[in-house]
């Protein structure tokens, strides 16, 4: 018989009007890197969630070493010696991190909290596991990377056996992927288990031992790791085969379409330079990527561009006309469409319906207005034939609000909306933010086909698989300043991550 | 069919922000009417009869006609005095509730209408009083006043607009000092000119009535339907304005702007749309409705303004918040409300002159349905849950009537 530490047998639960988990088996070896893969709405949080107190299943048993147990709150399974990283850290910015670690497991003598004894404590395990972090550092003054560290200490100090890792890569720079695997694998040997879950198929087919897999809430499988592909998970976790590689033919870039010129924007917040003396080219056909760390100008650059923010030094061109300090019509009109960032503060009027958000770009073109109203017989036919080309699905159709469209969808309905615009230059900020398999391939695919039509495309991406996916030409940016230009093709990742972490700088900067 | 589907389903939001208002007001009208009881039971002069008498009133008191003098029975029919009053009330309620509603859609909290209101006072009685009727038709003259006006409305409200626009100054706290501005500046102006009127030494002092330059706002032969009242052609202004308002918001190219910039400012920026813009004129739109509630007061020909002001904010300007709550910031809806919560004030008073309770009464109902009208998003969630769950119901029932044939046809 198997060793589980953690078998969910048979679990199910149920929110109004949707079956989250669906008779799901999920059964941990001690000392095993278990991924669990699905798409986003497979049911992997609410399963976890399931397993860390948060939900109570309708059906079904969790047992820890093999004797059933209810766990009603993330006291019991804290109890139980099950930790979890969130997503999102879980900690307090002001506090030290070493207060942040016993937080809540705190040694209390006499009203005072021991911190010695905690001092030693934490310091052995981080040398034991190589978790290199600054005790005494405040949290909001250490890196992301070493924030998860934090996270990591907490379980351990709480002698957690059971390592609940969600989606601990989406934050991290290449290199901070490779310790944290080597830190995975470090615990393993120490006989802890490990689920992880993710839907980035490289980083399951590089750490983990087997992989089950979800979809629309039901249990696909599990598989032995070194028995599968990538490609077979992939059908796995959709249902059908998924084109991973973009498939493009060699661009071949015309006129230059964008052109920036020794560009500084200042940070609003910080009183600093945020993009600093930044030149670069787009062409026609051709997909530029920018590439970096979050947080390294790039928000500011696209704003500057877009003319969400002001420029403070430099100019930038669109098509031959100056546009550096136009109003976002004029730059719209001009021939810029912008794919946001954040597509739920600038992408949509939530409470607006679909047909409304498909024509805010639009709405007063002649087509959809007359004497200053608006045909709303012809908002409405635009939004059905959007809706059918680009396959945007909702409750409602084009009346559904998009409040209540899935995430997917939104970002389908924003990018229908800019691409159907048919014009010249398409900025797009990190088009395939928090989407699963199948619709990254299909906005991959729809921004290769606006190249292929000889737009230029600026991409900004934090995903180090999509910019080589995708890109014809690739500029990293740290701290404000474009460090390096590279061709996808002659270029690794390890290489592009010490560019991104500022470890390295190309002399000659980027064609300007 | 999916056709069919969105109108069904656009007729079920409406359904349910009109269910959820009626909700509101029912409770609040059922809450005074336990109260009417409880006060009604523990008075010894009124008793269960009288109580009964008094829940009849708040209910009914638009229809009351008085007693009947040989039986002392409450009679109840059409009555064209009380009608006539609750349009003429209703009126300063329908604009200022505008006023309101059309800042709320653009995600403006506009409290400043008491203000606009005041300015709008001033300045149409300031025009209907100095141009002399001997010069210039009276007619002329109230055109200028009622624009005059609006206009003053719309100035004040656009202070409050541009500070929030360009300073990012919260609107209310902006509004709130444009508002005792107003009554200051108000007080200010009229303290030392020659507008008073002093003769009359029985009562307090206040500003001539415009009808003393033959400046009054037209009857357009309302006051022969409904008799002996106040009402006037203001009421159809205030509906006209209301018709606009909607037309305004809804159908026009600048008022999807407007939508777009209440609903979210930044992605109304995104679109290219001028926020900054959009949120000044909005505040000159609801500013300006404030102003023509205040001018048709002024010009009514019967009003006695007290024009020392600074002393309190006039009430109408706040009442337009509850006014357009209730009515979820629909301009449409804004005219029954406004008209709704003149008739309380009338049943009120009916309550006061036939029987033996305080007319103040109706202000606990007014504030319980106010209450309520911000609860309505979580009345509002309720119906939708059960809506879910009666369409559901059904929709079983004729799937199996039907034999299952059309199962899973949605897909």
């Amino acid at each position: 018989m198997e060793d589980y530490v953690i078998e969910m047998l048979h679990i199910s639960k149920s929110f109004p009007g949707i079956k989250a988990n669906d008779d799901i088996t999920l059964q941990l070896r001690r000392g095993e890197i278990h991924a669990l893969l699905g798409e986003n709405g497979a049911g992997k949080s609410t399963l976890m969630s399931i397993l860390f107190g948060l939900y109570q299943p309708d059906e079904g048993v969790i047992k820890k070493d093999g004797k059933e147990v209810r766990i009603s709150d993330p006291n019991d399974a804290t109890a139980l010696h099950i930790g979890m990283v969130h997503q999102h850290f879980k900690l307090i910015d002001v506090f030290t991190v070493l207060d942040n670690i016993i937080l809540g497991a705190e040694d209390v003598k006499l009203g005072f909290v021991q911190k010695k004894e905690a001092r030693r404590k934490v310091r052995a395990l981080s040398e034991k596991y190589g978790l290199n972090v600054d005790l005494d550092a405040k949290v909001e003054d250490i890196s992301v990377g070493m924030q998860q560290r934090v996270e990591i200490l907490k379980m351990l100090y709480r002698d957690n056996e059971v390592l609940i890792f969600d989606e601990p890569t989406a934050v991290l720079t290449p290199q901070e992927i490779t310790e944290l695997m080597q830190i995975m694998r470090n615990f393993t040997r120490e006989g802890k288990s490990i689920l992880f879950i993710s839907h980035k198929l490289n980083e399951i087919m590089e750490v983990s031992d087997r992989v089950t897999v979800l979809q629309k809430g039901r249990y696909v499988g599990t598989v032995n790791t070194a028995e599968t592909t990538k490609e077979e998970l992939s059908r796995m976790m959709v249902g059908r085969p998924v084109q991973l590689v973009v498939q493009k033919e060699e661009a071949r870039p015309g006129k230059p379409v964008l052109e920036v010129s020794h560009l500084s924007v200042m940070s609003k917040l910080y009183h600093r330079e945020a993009v600093k003396d930044v030149s670069f080219t787009v062409r026609e056909g051709e997909i530029v990527c920018i590439a970096g760390i979050d947080g390294n100008g790039q928000t500011e650059l696209v704003h500057a561009l877009t003319g969400l923010e002001r420029a403070d030094a430099g100019t930038v061109t669109l098509c031959g006309q100056e546009i550096t300090a136009a109003p976002i019509r004029k730059r719209s009109k001009a021939g810029m469409s912008h794919i946001p960032e954040d597509r739920h503060k600038h992408g949509l009027v939530l409470d607006f319906s679909l047909e409304q958000n498909l024509a805010l770009q639009r709405y007063y073109e002649p087509r959809f207005q007359q004497n200053g109203f608006i045909r709303f017989d012809e908002v409405r036919s635009y939004a059905e034939q959007l809706i059918r080309q680009y396959d945007v699905r909702s409750g409602q159709g084009p009346i559904t609000r998009a409040r209540s469209m899935s995430g997917g969808n939104q970002q389908k309905a924003i990018v229908a909306r800019e691409l159907d615009r048919d014009l010249p230059l398409v900025v797009a900020v990190q088009p395939t933010r928090g989407l699963d398999v199948g619709a990254i391939e299909y906005i991959h695919g729809q921004l290769v086909a606006q190249r292929d039509q000889g737009k230029a495309i600026l991409l900004v991406s934090l995903e180090l698989e999509e910019v080589m996916n995708l890109s014809d030409r690739i500029l990293v940016i740290h701290s404000g300043e474009i460090v390096g230009e590279f061709d996808p093709k002659a270029v690794t990742v390890e290489e592009l991550g010490l560019y991104m972490a500022g470890a390295r700088k190309q002399e000659a900067k980027a064609n300007g | 069919m999916a056709e069919m589907n969105e109108k069904s389903y656009s007729r079920l939001e409406r359904r349910r922000t009109v269910g959820a208002s009626l909700i509101s007001i029912l409770i609040g009208l059922v809450t005074g009417s336990l109260l009417i009881l409880i006060v009604g039971l523990t008075t010894k002069n009124i008793g269960l009869s009288g109580a009964w008498e008094g829940i009849r009133l708040v209910f009914g008191g638009l229809f009351s006609t008085g007693r009947d003098m040989a039986t002392g029975v409450l009679t109840f029919g059409f009555n064209p005095n009380t009608f006539g009053n609750m349009l003429f009330r209703s009126t300063p309620l329908i604009l200022t509730g505008l006023a309101v509603a059309v800042a709320f859609r653009t995600g403006l909290f506009n409290i400043g209408a008491p203000g606009q209101y005041l300015m709008g006072i001033c300045v149409a009685l300031l025009i209907s009083l100095s141009i002399p009727s001997s010069q210039v038709s009276p007619v002329i003259i109230w055109f200028l006043a009622f624009l005059g006006g609006m206009l003053a409305g719309g100035l004040w409200g656009a202070i409050s607009g541009a500070l929030k626009a360009f300073l990012n100054i919260n609107e209310v706290i902006a509004c709130i000092m444009t508002n005792w501005i107003a009554a200051n500046l108000v007080t200010l102006i009229f303290s030392g000119s020659n507008l008073r009127n002093l003769t009359e030494n029985t009562k307090s002092a206040y500003i001539y009535k415009t009808s003393v330059n033959n400046v009054a706002t037209a009857k357009l032969g309302l006051d022969k339907i409904f008799s002996d009242s106040q009402v006037n052609g203001g009421i159809l202004i205030a509906i006209l304005l209301a018709i606009l308002i909607s037309v305004l918001l809804n159908r026009t190219v600048f008022g999807f702007e407007l939508r777009a910039t209440g609903s979210n400012r930044y992605a109304a920026r995104y679109a290219g749309i001028v926020d900054k813009r959009s949120i000044v004129l909005s505040m000159v739109i609801a500013g300006a409705m404030a102003g023509a509630a205040g001018a048709l007061y002024g010009l009514s020909g019967n009003t006695e303004f007290y024009w020392s002001t600074y002393q309190s904010l006039p009430g109408v300007g706040f009442n337009g918040i509850p006014v357009a709550l209730l009515a979820s910031n629909s301009p449409i809806a804004v005219i029954f409300t406004g008209m709704f919560m003149a008739m309380l004030d009338i049943s009120g008073q009916q309550l006061k002159n036939l029987t033996g309770y305080n007319e103040y009464l109706t202000n606990i109902i007014i504030s319980v349905i106010v209450y309520l009208s911000a609860f309505s998003l979580v009345i509002r969630n309720f119906l939708v849950k059960h809506d879910d769950g009666v369409s559901r119901a059904l929709s079983s029932l004729g799937n199996s009537l039907r034999g299952n044939k059309r199962k899973g046809a949605g897909k």
